[in-house]
């Protein structure tokens, strides 16, 4: 009897330990970061491929950004979701309203742990689960970049999500589940070409993000990879990419890394909606950079 | 019996023009065939820029000329009440912006056909600016059709 009251005490108690043991934010300490002088050039190309631009450049006349004012990170887009509101942040380098505050150590634990300079968890909205797959030294080479931008000022209001979405310490939980620092596909670890496409892709380029299917949690489904998805912030879907795919499928390599650089499709039809962000970032890489992207997903499991 | 013939006669010729007349004014989907036909003709040029196809000056200026006629018809085929389609709700709320981006088309196309350009090394600036007027138009103007 004694021990059963004990017991009744203890188990919330150890449970509520428990769930706050889970649910912890787990970010990198100073020591992890390497020894690394920030090369700003290899930042800028870090910057277009993961496509900072297209969710944080500040809007103009309502419109998306264009040319150089993609590189005004005052962020207020607004992304209308089934979880809620969320509102993407200023990440340019002013002091108070952006992220010029930050430390490097700051800015990787972001990027690649999801969680913010006072502990929080991101929400995955931010794509920090194929960040994670870049070297940390890519990560702070983008911040040295990310540093030489304009500081443009406007602090953005936090995200208004309903209940239980609103709980930001869940993702603790979810993060366990799906915050993976590996790759996705297999590949032959030969070919310079595919390993490369395989990093811009699952790492910077965080294309699976839209291009995935999610589960019930929106965890990405690895074995559906690529194979297409729900369009996140619209109608309509975001396309099969994987060779089995009905239209990119009969693309060549010379076809996909043509469209990434021109956005032309090899029919001469132009790219569309949220593609075309995607594809002006793309249009800023080199063209050894596009062809390794062609070539990985000419390699991945085709999905029907 | 002449009377019957003649009445059929007339008759069939109300159905046909009543028909012509409804398939002439579906600017819908006389947009959409010119746009094919705009595209049916991008597809030579954008071969010989990317080097899949070798340089034809000829094939280039007939591309011209199928691409500045459409420029000059279009604009007409989006009037009031033909929303619809690919085409973005932006045009009828921006008509301006809309016709401007008409504009810069035609200006390129005509800037292409003043410089006829011989070799492909003059095509790829040349042709440049008619190639992005259609991807700034289709950015903001024309909606993905699933």
């Amino acid at each position: 009897m004694k021990k059963s009251k004990k017991l009744a005490i203890a188990l919330p108690a150890i449970l509520l330990l428990a769930a706050f043991w889970l649910t912890r934010p787990l970010a990198l300490s100073s020591s992890d970061l390497p020894e690394h002088t920030p090369d700003i050039v290899a930042g800028e190309r870090m910057f277009w491929v993961g496509g900072c631009a297209s969710c944080h450049a500040s809007m103009v006349d309502g419109r998306r950004a264009r040319g150089d004012d993609k590189l005004r990170l005052g962020g207020g887009l607004e992304l209308d979701t089934s979880f809620g509101l969320f509102r993407v942040p200023n990440i340019s380098p002013h002091y108070e309203d952006g992220i010029g505050s930050w430390s490097m150590l700051e800015f990787v634990n972001a990027m690649q742990r999801g969680v913010a300079p006072d502990g929080r968890h991101y929400y995955p909205s931010f794509p920090y689960t194929s960040y994670a797959l870049m070297p940390i030294e890519d990560v702070m080479d983008l911040k040295a970049y990310i540093d030489t931008l304009p500081a443009v000022a406007g602090r953005i209001e936090d995200h208004a999500l309903s209940f239980p979405y609103s709980v930001r310490r869940s993702i603790g939980v979810w993060k366990r589940l799906y915050l993976d620092d590996r790759p996705v596909v297999d590949v032959d670890t030969g070919d310079e070409s595919l390993l490369l496409g395989r990093y811009l892709v699952e790492g910077p380029g965080h294309c699976g993000e839209c291009h995935t299917p999610r589960d019930r949690l929106g965890g990405l489904i690895p074995g559906q990879w690529l194979a297409g998805a729900p369009n996140p912030d619209g109608e309509g879907r975001v396309p099969n990419i994987t060779p089995a795919a009905s239209e990119i499928g009969g693309w060549s390599v010379r076809n996909i890394a043509n469209y990434l650089k021109s956005g032309f499709t090899p029919d001469f039809d132009t790219v569309g909606g949220s593609m075309v962000a995607v594809q002006e970032n793309l249009a800023m890489l080199g063209d050894a950079d596009r062809e390794a992207i062609a070539a990985y997903l000419k390699a991945i499991p085709p999905v029907e | 019996m002449h009377k019957f013939t003649v009445r059929i006669g007339v008759i069939l010729a109300v159905v046909l023009a009543s028909t012509v007349a409804i398939g002439g004014d579906d600017p819908a989907h006389e947009r959409h065939e010119l746009m094919e036909g705009v595209r049916d003709a991008a597809k030579p040029v954008g071969g010989m820029l990317q080097g899949e196809l070798e340089y034809d000056a000829d094939r280039v200026a007939q591309s011209l000329e199928v691409w500045a006629a459409a420029a000059d018809e279009l604009g007409g085929l989006f009037p009031e009440g033909s929303e619809g389609g690919e085409a973005a709700p932006a045009i009828w709320e921006d008509r301006a912006g809309f016709d401007a981006a008409l504009v810069e088309w035609r200006d390129a196309i005509a800037a292409a056909q003043d410089a006829a350009p011989a070799t492909l090394d003059e095509a790829g600036p040349t042709l440049g600016p008619v190639f992005n007027a259609c991807k700034n138009c289709h950015d903001t103007y024309r909606i993905e059709e699933e």
